[in-house]
This record gives C-alpha cells, sequence and structure tokens, in this order.
C-alpha cells in the first residue's frame, strides 16, 4: 500500500512541483513587496500634493485674463476610465484641474497610490478634495498626507476657489463640515487680491452626505462670498445642472469616471462658459 | 434459520469487542479513570502544538501566535496571531489579530533527491493554502456600516474585517529526537497574499494587475509535534 503511494505521489509531484513552483516564482518576481496593512498609511513617494500644486497654480495663473479649468470627480476603481480622461484633459490645453472628490473607492492605500498616479499623468498642475470613499478606514489620514487639509483656497486669474470639504455623514455630524469658519475666513481675507468666487465641494447640499439641516445657512453664507459665480460638485455620479436654491446660483455636477464626460469651466473677463467634454 | 442467525450476530458482536479491547490501552482502568482520561485528552489537544511568527500580509509589520497542527499527515492548521502596524503617517499604531487556517497536501522528503541528506529529515511542502481573517482595531474600523449611513450605503461589508488568501511554499526539519531541546520540528515559510478588498478591486479595472495586489510574507514555526 505504501508503495503504491510513493509511486503515486512521485509523477504528481514532480508535475505540481513545476506548476506551482513556477507560478510562485512568477509571483515573487512580479510582486510589490511586503504588504503590511491596506490601511496603513504608510505613505511613499509624492505627498502634500495640494499645497505645492496650488503654489504652482498661484504662480503661473496669478494675472492670467482668461482662466481654463478641467473639473473631474469621481474615480473610484474605474482607473481605466480615469487614465482615458486625463489623455483627454491633456489634449484640451487647460491651465489646472480640480478632482471634486472621491480618489478611491474603500480608500486603502493602494487605491490612493493608483488614483495618484494616474492623476500625475496630467500635463498640467492639479488639486483634489477629499470625497466620502476616501474617508473610509484610515482614508482620511492617508489623504490628509498624500494631498492636504480637506477645507483648502487659492486664487488664480483673480478668482477665489474655495474648496470645501461637505462630508458631513462621514464624521457623524459631529464635526464642523461644512465649516463656515474657514468659509467666513476665505470670504474676508485677501479680498484685494479676487473679484470672484468659485466654490467647490464633493457632496451639494441635500445629498445624502450634506449636513442638510444647515443647508439654508450653508446657502447664507455663500452670499458673503465676494463675486459668487457658481458652485461645482461630484458625489452624484451624474452631469445634473440645477438651480439648487431656486435663486439662480447654479450648481453643476461632475460626473464620475466611469460616464466617461467631465466639464471645462472657462473663465472671461466678463462671465464664465461651463463645458461638457465627453471623451 | 433464525438460530442461524443469532448465532452469527453473537461472534460477530464477541469480535467487533475484541477489536474495541485491542484498541483501548486503559483495559485494566476502572470507567471512571477512563472517562477521565477522555476528558483530558480533548483539554490536552487544546495545548498549541506550535509557535508562529510572520511577517506583513495584510496582517501588521510582524505577526506572532500560537498555532494547531492536526490531520493525517498534519496536513491542516490553525494559528491565531496577533499582528503590529506602527504608526507610519497615522494619528497611532493598531493592533491586528488574525484566525488562519492553511492546508499542506504535499509533504516531499528531500532525501529521495539526494542520499546526502538523512531520511525523514528534511521536507519541502510544494504548496501551502492559507484563508485567514485578520481584524484591525480602532474607532476609525467598523465591523458593518454604522447607523449613520443608508441601507447598503458601501457596497462592501467592513472596514475592520478582512478576508485574506495566500499561496506560500515552506521548508520543514526534522530535529532528531537525541538533540531535541525545546523543538521537534522547524519550518521556514513564505506566501504570497491578498485580500478581498483588493481582489474586488481586479474585478472592479482591468487596469489592476495581479502583481500589484499580492504581498509577500516570509515566516518560521516552531513545533512541538
Amino acid at each position: 500500500m505504501k508503495i503504491m503511494k510513493v509511486e503515486l505521489f512521485k509523477p504528481l509531484g514532480r508535475t505540481a512541483l513545476t506548476i506551482v513552483g513556477g507560478f510562485l516564482v512568477h509571483l515573487l518576481s512580479s510582486c510589490s513587496g511586503f504588504e503590511t496593512h491596506p490601511y496603513d498609511v504608510n505613505i511613499k513617494g509624492e505627498t502634500g500634493i495640494n499645497a505645492k500644486q496650488m503654489a504652482i497654480i498661484e504662480n503661473e495663473f496669478a494675472n492670467k485674463e482668461e482662466l481654463r479649468i478641467a473639473f473631474i470627480s469621481d474615480t473610484h476603481l474605474w482607473i481605466s476610465d480615469a487614465r482615458d480622461q486625463v489623455e483627454d484633459v491633456n489634449r484640451h490645453n487647460v491651465d489646472f484641474v480640480v478632482h471634486c472628490g472621491d480618489l478611491t473607492d474603500t480608500a486603502t492605500k493602494k487605491e490612493f497610490d493608483w488614483s495618484r498616479d494616474v492623476l500625475m499623468g496630467l500635463n498640467c498642475p492639479f488639486v483634489a478634495l477629499i470625497g466620502n470613499h476616501d474617508f473610509l478606514g484610515t482614508g482620511n489620514q492617508t489623504y490628509e498626507v498624500m494631498y492636504g487639509a480637506c477645507n483648502f483656497s487659492f486664487i488664480a486669474g483673480r478668482v477665489k476657489f474655495v474648496c470645501l470639504n461637505t462630508n458631513a455623514v462621514e464624521y457623524d455630524y459631529l464635526a464642523a463640515v461644512p465649516n463656515f469658519d474657514f468659509m467666513e475666513e476665505q470670504f474676508t481675507r485677501d479680498t484685494d487680491k479676487y473679484d470672484r468666487t468659485v466654490i467647490v465641494m464633493h457632496a451639494a447640499p441635500y445629498t445624502d452626505q450634506f449636513n442638510n439641516n444647515v443647508c439654508k445657512a450653508f446657502r447664507r453664507y455663500l452670499d458673503f462670498a465676494p463675486g459668487l459665480m457658481c458652485c461645482i460638485y461630484g458625489h452624484d455620479h451624474n452631469d445634473t445642472v440645477s438651480d439648487i436654491y431656486g435663486d439662480g446660483l447654479m450648481f453643476y455636477a461632475i460626473d464620475c469616471a466611469k460616464n466617461r464626460n467631465y466639464r471645462i469651466m472657462t473663465i472671461k473677463k466678463d462671465g464664465y462658459e461651463m463645458e461638457q467634454i465627453r471623451y | 434459520m433464525k438460530w442461524n442467525r443469532f448465532v452469527i450476530s453473537m461472534v460477530m458482536l464477541t469480535c467487533s469487542l475484541h477489536v474495541m479491547a485491542g484498541d483501548s490501552l486503559d483495559i485494566g482502568k476502572s470507567k471512571f479513570e477512563q472517562r477521565i482520561e477522555r476528558k483530558q485528552n480533548v483539554w490536552l489537544s487544546l495545548i498549541p502544538t506550535h509557535f508562529v511568527i510572520q511577517n506583513a500580509g495584510n496582517m501588521g509589520t510582524l505577526s506572532a501566535g500560537i498555532g494547531w497542527s492536526y490531520g493525517k499527515n498534519r496536513k491542516w492548521e490553525t494559528e491565531l496571531l496577533v499582528g503590529f502596524i506602527p504608526k507610519h503617517d497615522s494619528s497611532r499604531p493598531k493592533v491586528t489579530t488574525t484566525f488562519k487556517g492553511n492546508y499542506i497536501p504535499w509533504k516531499y522528503d528531500l532525501s529521495r533527491i539526494t542520499g546526502k541528506i538523512p531520511e525523514d529529515r528534511w521536507r519541502f511542502e510544494p504548496l501551502t493554502a492559507s484563508l485567514y481573517l485578520n481584524t484591525v482595531y480602532g474607532h476609525e474600523f467598523w465591523k458593518s456600516q454604522p447607523g449613520r449611513y443608508p441601507d447598503s450605503y458601501y457596497e462592501f461589508m467592513s472596514t475592520k474585517f478582512r478576508l485574506n488568501l495566500a499561496l506560500g511554499q515552506r521548508i520543514e526539519c526534522k530535529i532528531p529526537e537525541g538533540n531535541r531541546r525545546r523543538h521537534s520540528r522547524i519550518a521556514l515559510f513564505y506566501e504570497f497574499s491578498t485580500c478581498d478588498l483588493y481582489i474586488r478591486s481586479m474585478f472592479q479595472s482591468s487596469d489592476v494587475k495581479l502583481k500589484d495586489i499580492i504581498g509577500l510574507s516570509i515566516g518560521a514555526k516552531f513545533y512541538t509535534n
């Protein structure tokens, strides 16, 4: 009985050895290394992206008369679509790009690496907001290291872009989201350096992420923004254009990468144009 | 006819009794002693058979734990590990625990390849397959979607629990009985692992390749059985 087993084992063993061994050697040669944990926040490569990119934007376009800005959003795990999107943006000769959030789907460090890798393919400066998906696990900590603060602003061509964290549900409504102090500070500081304001956020008022108790208060606060032009947001995975409050303030939704379209805003001296680009 | 059947049944019963008696070593022991011994054996089987230490594998920089190896040819193993994730760029270091099951289908005695190696001393195990559940501790992680979200807001189940899959190989050294001090055998292993979230991402995006989602681990096991 024992001999039989050995006889059987030998040919089987050799084939198994070759197949399994070959497969494992293949993995060894291609694998990315030791993986501590999906949420380990051990960030390699570019960090503090928003601060660096905003410095470039403010430097290059401080007094530019006409601005062309591409707004993209909701990359999630549609990475190949996002790559095509970046290629298309590169062909459209824009001054800079704003990503409206949801750089990842489950906020693992790897996903942040992948979406950063895609955005690094842009041939112009870019900033990225935090989306609700980017909060999962330690995602918000990864975002803060890789991109920076969740609320930020910059000025280009005498237009101030105020980027707001509106993902209130991720904090269980316990944090100042949206942060009215930040908004007030932004609308009162450096007012000599800009004449108009554009608001960018991930989740718009009255969506499932926004703190809907303060929707009207939020709108009131927006009135402090000098020369408020419009609001731009992501999150909804559609391309709606709406006057949410019914008072003439336009809200432009930026579609997700999967739906293969985005917007280019052209800011001129006397107004702006919003163009939807399909690729 | 009926009587015949009765005799055959009785003979078979005695035969089986005989076999049972031969199996049991505690023939001379009282029922009470046998019962206690059986109970003690159950408890004894809970004593871990090995100590394991390994790095990476989506369960921390370094993990250590205890394990039980059992089954025919000790093909099966169950392990409990505690891992440590350093602070890195996050707000604090984290602890993880892992419940791991291993299957080692083949063992290959290396003395069959070359006579220089003593028989039954070094064994190569060409495949280890593992499935493990990792739990990471901290308020950042939830086991199921908290009530603040609408139903099935985030499709995947949990940020706290990760189901991992690993394939690897190992080499085992049986320490000759005379030289044994603390351990009877030592195994060195390596494995490639990935977790549910990464496999999901590979299905979602053709841009994510197998090489992007697998990580390497190395480790050692020290057995007492």
